[in-house]
């Protein structure tokens, strides 16, 4: 392969494109739309951000403003977890607004994550959201086939192809010098959206980028860069083996309804058919029938706490529980919470594994749509996948649990075994428990864990990237020249 | 004519592998809104078992404490689901049609989601009505993009030209093949849909296969518009395939975008933190100034005022209700910024098609968010009987064996669909009269 020769074809390509009015105009239009998306994406961030900083500060005000109280009050007042938005999100949206928001965190009980922007939405949600991301995904590769359609078939009509071939350009000479130039037409896309990426996130941030950051933004572009790649070869290749280059544009556009629009909806579908999931009813009747015949600390003449009971007075050598050195009802609630806990989890993760289960219809599907690859990859990237939503929950959980327990404790401690009379004051403890307490603070995953999950998708970018240039060199011997 | 005609169509590779895949589609659809359905029913059932049960079990263990009981027992309402939610399943999966309550502060239940994976919610269900407004013209757009440019392009334009004698007539002709065939795929589907999952033959019914009717009738008129301008097929092809982004994907989304940026709903989360408060806080406050308030809202109840010291259930309650009563600004608020999304986005879809077709697909099936806010306002309704009617009983300490527990069985609420025939399908057929009078303009030239 010459180097000339490519670059010139490249360079041909490039000039030919902007012969044509309707070139400007789809660039025009675009514009306008990446800039929509940016500003919404920006907009999104900044007010939802200030949102819920601000009430889980409000919520911490309030925690902390509590006066001396018995520490179970101060289980029940809870706390709540404000789910954070990654500062990437405002590129690629992802799960955000099919995920909640906000959790109340209390004694005892495992709530929902809360008011979802899908659970305020009217039904128009669910005809997606416009970011960069979604518009990299699924318009831009529309556009590159749009512009790249007659590439090779276009000449082949015109007669212009017999011409280079007659005057010694090689096929893989002609594949690749086409790709490039379409792959040139995709960079004058997407190197501004990379930049106006980087800027908004250092505006946003008014510091400069931790590494973690820096480093998904750099994955980010890279991935993308792989994603078009494969886009430009696909792109001439199929110009390449059709006849014409009206029959060129309806391939490459089943193409892109196929594996844009109707693959990866109809897989996601037949992954929840195939693995249904319960529904909370359901799911709260196994947790309470599972908790109950474990032990259920509200029955007062229950098995399981009569003998918790029965143990722990003979190991300390009393005959009562008021003669125990600590507050009895905090020790029996600290098992109580311990074995819903653990009882709560074990359900949470097999209904995540069934989740996972109907997610990896899909993902199994990133091997030969590098659609779905730059997608799942993406949202990885830009802390809106599935993955980082399932470790705020896990998150929030860890703190409530913590937090129960923490209160259960002080009142084992500092609580008298003796309750008082109707006439007397109720026990407390002090207010500094409270601000001794941390408050809740979403962390988000590291590069390296949200890549684990979704390190199918990054090996089928990787691996589409370097097929479609070897299917290149293989096929470049089978082209026909008529 | 008619024979040879479709005979051609039927050749065409394209065109049977389009109606195959269509077909399929709208069959799958279908299992999934079956599966939906039965979902529902299982829900509804376990539901109604684990009711009885769980009042049972809760009366055994406080039969001597009505205010305690009362803390635990939890009474469902359930938001009946009509079958037609299975085509058009809107915002059921996000919002769950049954509510399970105990008598305590209402806020702080009231927003309980359904657990649900966020992959399948972000993309979407795959139910008859996405099938319809979203394969279905790309369907259109496929079979119709060449109906003229495909004849001069093989050169038989010409032939036609001199032997027919309307080559309107003649598209027409075509153009009619092809609407009557996917019409009678949209009528198989609607008849599948019905045996299925049993759907009853009524008004509702009707409307969504009007509007279906009547919407994808759009299309045709919107392909047959581009058509008339007589250019290259790849010329038709690539300018309606932007139609349908530009229609499908853009257009709502940008909407979606603008709607979500220009309300956004702090109120839900202020809220939140403000019902807790509410409630909490009275703890630690003198009692009169939470009995003054309670009184305040119940007057009826301040012949139960005691003086006695410690704890008693009226006072308990009393905190819980003002989680609601300090709240309830907040929560109002929230409501009216909800609304205002409904109304923004419905106002804006009366220009635009797909959306305004997908709301009403929702409206018809009762699965769109304002009947989700009718469910809310309903369970506010279900949830102040039910506690006025315990109030005075645990304020006078009723024996809990007075109570007949086994009445208390899920409620229903069925909502009226807010489908309405002249403002459903009126802006739908404007905008397809529009298209049909350009297109006549350009067919003059024909």
């Amino acid at each position: 392969m010459r180097r000339e020769i490519v670059a010139l074809i490249a360079k041909q390509f490039w000039t030919d494109a902007f012969k044509s009015r309707a070139t400007y105009v789809m660039i025009f239009l675009v514009s306008v739309i990446l800039t929509y998306a940016a500003y919404s994406g920006w907009k999104n961030y900044a007010t939802q951000s200030d949102i819920r900083t601000q009430y889980q500060e409000e919520a911490r005000k309030s925690w902390e403003e509590n006066p001396d109280k018995h520490p179970h009050r101060m289980a029940h007042f809870g706390s709540f977890a404000f789910r954070l938005k990654h500062p990437l999100s405002l590129f690629d949206f992802g799960m955000e607004s099919f995920v909640g928001n906000a959790v109340f965190l209390e004694a005892h009980k495992q709530n929902t994550v809360n008011f979802s922007e899908a659970s305020f939405s009217t039904g128009l949600l669910r005809f997606g959201e416009i970011s960069l991301a979604m518009l990299l995904q699924v318009l831009l590769p529309l556009i590159l086939f749009f512009l790249g359609f007659g590439s090779i078939a276009v000449e082949r009509e015109n007669g212009t192809l017999k011409i280079s071939i007659a005057q010694g350009a090689r096929w893989m000479e002609i594949l690749v010098g086409k790709s490039l130039g379409l792959m040139k037409l995709a960079l004058l896309f997407f190197l501004p959206v990379a930049v106006v990426i980087l800027l908004l996130l250092l505006i946003l941030k008014g510091t400069l980028l931790t590494t973690d950051e820096l480093l998904r933004y750099v994955g980010t572009v890279v991935s993308y860069l792989l994603f078009f790649q494969v886009i430009c070869f696909v792109s001439t290749l199929v110009s390449a083996f059709s006849k014409t280059s009206k029959d060129a544009l309806v391939k490459l556009l089943a193409l892109w309804l196929f594996f844009v629009i109707i693959l990866p909806k109809t897989s996601q579908a037949l992954g929840s058919y195939f693995y249904p999931s319960p529904s909370k009813i359901e799911f709260e009747t196994i947790l309470e029938k599972e908790l109950i015949k474990k032990g259920d600390s509200h029955n007062p003449d229950d098995p399981y706490y009569k003998a918790l009971k029965d143990s722990v007075l003979l190991v300390h050598k009393v005959d009562s529980v008021h003669k125990l050195p600590f507050n009895y009802s905090g020790f029996v609630m600290r098992e109580g919470e311990r074995t819903s806990a653990e009882i709560y989890k074990k359900h949470h993760n097999e209904l995540l594994k069934t989740f996972q289960k109907q997610n990896n219809v899909t993902r199994f599907t990133a091997l030969f749509n590098p659609y779905v690859a730059i997608r799942n990859a993406s949202m990885a990237l830009a802390g809106t996948d599935f993955g980082s939503y399932v470790n705020f929950q896990e998150q929030s959980e860890s703190y409530r649990y913590q937090l129960a327990q923490e209160m259960n404790e002080l009142q084992m401690e500092l609580i008298s075994n003796i309750s008082p009379d109707a006439d007397e004051e109720p026990h407390m403890i002090s207010k500094e428990h409270w601000e001794e307490f941390p408050d809740f603070k979403h962390q988000f995953l590291s590069i390296s864990t949200a890549l684990q999950n979704e390190m199918w998708s990054v090996i089928a970018l990787l691996f589409w990237s370097m097929a479609s240039v070897i299917l290149s060199g293989i096929l470049s011997k089978k082209m026909k020249t008529i | 004519m008619y024979f040879l005609i479709i005979k051609q169509f039927i050749r065409s590779k394209t065109a049977v592998l389009a109606f195959v895949i269509l077909f399929l589609m709208g069959m799958i659809s279908i299992l999934i809104g079956k599966q939906f359905l039965s979902k529902q029913e299982n829900t509804i059932a376990e539901i109604t078992r684990q009711q009885q049960e769980h009042i049972e079990r809760n009366v055994t263990y406080h039969k001597d404490n009505l205010g305690l009981l009362l803390y635990y027992v939890r009474f469902a309402l359930v938001n009946e689901t009509d079958n037609l939610a299975a085509l058009s399943v809107g915002q059921r999966d996000v919002n769950p049609s049954v509510r399970s309550v105990t008598i305590r502060n209402l806020e702080g239940q009231k927003y309980d989601t359904d657990l649900n994976n966020p992959s399948n919610l972000q993309s979407g269900n795959l139910d008859l009505g996405f099938v319809i407004i979203y394969l279905f013209p790309l369907f259109i757009i496929a079979t119709t993009f060449n109906l003229l440019s495909e004849e001069s392009e093989t050169g038989t334009w010409r032939l036609i030209a001199i032997q027919s004698k309307s080559k309107l007539r003649y598209l027409l002709v075509k153009l009619s093949i092809r609407a009557l065939l996917l019409y009678s795929v949209l009528i198989m589907l609607f008849l599948a849909a019905t045996v299925t999952l049993s759907l009853h033959l009524n008004e509702k019914l009707f409307a969504f296969i009007a509007l279906s009717i009547v919407y994808l009738t759009f299309w045709f008129a919107l392909c047959f518009w581009i058509v008339s301008f007589q250019r290259s097929s790849s010329f038709n092809v690539l300018t309606l395939l932007s139609l349908w982004v530009a229609l499908a994907l853009l257009l709502p989304a940008s909407v979606n975008n603008f709607v979500t940026n220009r309300y956004p709903v702090p109120e839900a989360l202020e809220t939140m933190i403000k019902q807790r408060d509410g409630y909490h806080e009275k703890w630690d406050l003198p009692r009169e100034a939470t009995m003054n308030k309670f009184f305040a809202h119940y007057p009826q109840f301040e012949k139960y005022a005691s003086s006695a010291p410690g704890f008693n259930w009226l006072w308990y309650y009393a905190m819980q209700q003002m989680g609601d009563d300090e709240s309830a600004e907040y929560s109002r608020s929230m409501r009216e910024k909800i609304m205002q999304r409904e109304q923004t986005s419905r106002l804006i879809s009366l220009a635009i098609p797909t959306m305004h077709t997908q709301l009403l697909f929702n409206d018809v099936a009762r699965t769109s968010l304002s009947n989700h806010m009718r469910f809310l306002d309903k369970t506010d309704e279900f949830h102040e009987r039910t506690r006025l009617y315990f109030y005075p009983k645990i304020f006078q300490n009723e024996p809990v064996e007075n109570e007949n527990w086994d009445e208390f069985k899920p409620e229903y609420i069925s909502e009226r669909s807010d489908f309405n025939w002249l403002n459903g399908l009126s802006p739908l057929a404007l905008i397809t009269l529009i298209i049909l009078f350009l297109t006549i303009l350009n067919t003059r030239r024909i």
